[in-house]
């Protein structure tokens, strides 16, 4: 939480003190977050969030984030349910081990929010509302960036790709790897998919398993990247090697990184995702339950494709 | 003879001013920054501390024991999310599924005989080989991580037992599960080292080997059982965590080993060996834990705490250099 939002708490804590009527009416609404700091994209999120909540009078948030730690987000959520918020939104760290918190959370009687990467299925029961992009149609649109593509360029039938995935573990990466391992063979079942190996949505890991990658394959026609922090990764190993010319390079999350390099040319597409509208629809589910209003239980918002092709609709993301 | 006292009191008392002090800053602080209505040093919220401190605190328990003895163990994080698996996996075995709950019970047991194991091979090859602990663990840490990997790939190992999480949320006098172990293992290694010869020859052997060896202990098998101790912990902390949860991540538990040392060493543990003492210990996990919850509290960010930790620790370690010196350079109390 930057000084600013905390001079700003500070003095509200001040008024409510001062006029208890206006503190029946503000909203308390926590969040624990994955990992802020990690990415560009998590860090954006968290800006756009606490700028979405100063924007509205009537609401008041704990900004909490888990470092990837799973035990430390079950703590942070207890304490959540500790300091009796109205609301909680989590970005989960692990889409399973959340489960047993969450449920404490809902027999507390506090509304849960999942945002950005959902929970498992046991854990539905406990949970009002999932705010957040489609994973598994996000691998799939990329599969088929990927082979529109291939087709495109007539080596639909003999290309070789290898495939970059996230942190280890985390549901978004699972999903998106299922979401593109399913759809490929669909759309262009002679491509190959050699090998798969965890970037950890870190750039200089990406870069790190392209290197390897390009050492140990001769022929690489296609590198499909969990997001486009580590497609970039991936295309600086290539750049290097001299070998980016011949590769299709495709992400998700379409970072300002990677929209740089579609422009020069040298990576072909992504799936755009902004964090600004995923941190405000998770604000807008929460506030939307607590008003009563019929939210649906999985709240998505759409992330079109992008390509060198049909990048001048799109802004330059922020982040 | 009065300076002697004050000083051995300001070094083992310094934790828990420091305690005091952080329980009296934010319960002050928290009543201007807090959004939340509830006092700081409300009973359940300090309950809930226990709780949370439980796999580090467990885990740092153990290595207070191994740096005693002078050695160090870094393979705990790995050891923790190893055992972990065993547990959740097991229980997907189809012997183990048609036993319907009874399972449970095993599933601990086949954790924490994991983790004794992985403890007995650290310890045999120090004793055997003579390598440094440092470095025979560092192997560990990366050799037992790899095994995490190889067992169920980059996936989580997943398996949801509401019994077992039911189990892991029950309280006596409100306190969950996790806190009680870790209680027991408080009481238990506390009365290890200060009433039994184990805990006599653990200070003995720290504070110089040859000596302990000239006196007759038996060094080697003695700190074969410090590494099966702390192995042992590291799977009880997992067992204790785990079965609250129910998933595990494959990178789960890492830097815990340096979490365990770093509440180890507040706890005015020396890192050379001989000197150190299990509550010093329990001081220091609560000081780190009260920092995270009390930081979040008063809505600070979440990345201060290892900024604030890191000086303290610096901090600990310069007051540790000051009292033990001698003549002019004393510190003046």
């Amino acid at each position: 939480m930057t000084r600013m939002t905390k001079l700003s708490l500070a003095c509200s804590t001040a008024l409510v003190a001062m006029g208890g009527a206006v503190a029946a009416q503000t909203i308390t609404i926590g969040i624990t977050q994955n990992n802020v700091g990690v990415d560009s994209y998590q860090t954006t999120y968290e800006q756009a969030f606490i700028a979405a909540a100063e924007a509205n009078p009537d609401v008041e948030v704990v900004v909490l984030d888990a470092g990837g730690d799973v035990a430390r987000q079950i703590a942070q959520i207890q304490d959540l349910i500790q300091q009796e918020v109205d609301a909680m939104i989590i970005w989960p760290t692990n889409g399973q081990a959340v489960i047993p918190a969450v449920r404490e959370a809902y027999q507390a009687g506090i509304p849960v929010i999942i945002t950005n990467s959902n929970i498992a299925e046991d854990g539905f029961d406990f949970v009002r509302s999932f705010s957040g992009p489609d994973n598994i149609t996000q691998g799939a649109r990329a599969a088929e960036i990927m082979c529109e593509r291939f087709t495109d360029m007539g080596i639909q039938d003999e290309a070789q790709i290898v495939q970059i995935t996230g942190q280890p573990g985390y549901t978004t990466a699972i999903e998106r790897a299922e979401g593109f391992e399913q759809r490929l063979p669909e759309v262009c079942p002679n491509v190959t998919l050699m090998e798969s190996q965890p970037g950890n949505w870190n750039r200089e890991d990406a870069q790190r398993v392209m290197e390897a990658f390009l050492v140990q394959y001769d022929d690489i026609d296609g590198v499909y990247s969990g997001d486009d922090n580590m497609g970039v990764g991936a295309l600086n190993a290539a750049l290097a090697a001299g070998r980016a010319e011949d590769i299709t390079f495709v992400g998700a999350t379409n970072f300002a990184v990677g929209y740089d390099a579609m422009e020069r040319g040298e990576y072909w597409g992504s799936i755009y995702q902004s964090p600004v509208d995923d941190a405000e629809a998770a604000l807008q589910t929460a506030l939307d339950i607590l008003a009563g209003e019929d939210v649906p239980f999985l709240n998505y918002f759409d992330t079109p494709k992008i390509t060198q092709e049909n990048m001048g609709e799109f802004d330059r993301p922020v982040f | 003879m009065q300076n002697e006292t004050l000083k051995r009191l300001i070094k083992n008392g310094a934790i828990w001013a420091f305690i005091v002090i952080q329980l009296v800053f934010f319960e002050v602080a928290g009543r201007w920054w807090s959004l939340s209505d509830s006092a700081f040093m409300d009973l359940d919220n300090m309950l809930l501390l226990l709780k949370q401190s439980a796999p580090i605190g467990i885990i740092a328990i153990g290595m207070t024991v191994v740096m005693i003895n002078g050695n160090i163990d870094l393979s705990v994080g790995a050891t923790y999310a190893l055992a972990g698996i065993v547990m959740l996996d097991s229980m997907n075995w189809p012997f183990m599924e048609a036993m319907g709950d009874a399972a449970i019970p095993l599933a601990w047991l086949f954790a924490l005989f994991t983790g004794a194991i992985l403890g007995l091979i650290n310890g045999v090859i120090v004793w055997k080989t003579g390598v440094d602990a440092f470095i025979v663990t560092l192997g560990a840490m990366l050799g037992y991580r790899g095994l995490v990997f190889m067992y169920n790939g980059e996936n989580p190992t997943y398996h949801l037992n509401w019994t077992m999480v039911d189990f892991a949320e029950a309280d006596i006098l409100g306190l969950q599960t996790p806190a009680l172990v870790f209680i027991a293992v408080v009481l238990i290694v506390w009365l290890m080292m200060t009433r039994t010869v184990h805990g006599r020859n653990a200070y003995a052997i720290g504070d110089n080997r040859e000596a302990a060896v000239n006196a007759g202990i038996r060094v080697g098998p003695h700190i074969v059982v410090n590494f099966v101790l702390i192995g042992f912990l590291a799977a009880l902390s997992a067992v204790a965590f785990y079965s609250g949860s129910g998933s595990v991540n494959p990178n789960d538990g890492m830097l815990f080993e340096l979490w365990a040392i770093t509440a180890v060493v507040l706890g005015g543990t020396k890192l050379a060996g001989g000197r150190g003492s299990i509550i010093g210990t329990l001081g220091g996990v609560i000081a780190i834990q009260l920092l995270r919850k009390g930081l979040g509290h008063i809505g600070a960010d979440t990345e201060t705490v290892n900024l604030v930790i890191g000086t303290i620790l610096i901090a600990v370690l310069f007051l540790d250099r000051q009292l033990n010196r001698k003549g002019a350079e004393e510190l003046k109390v």
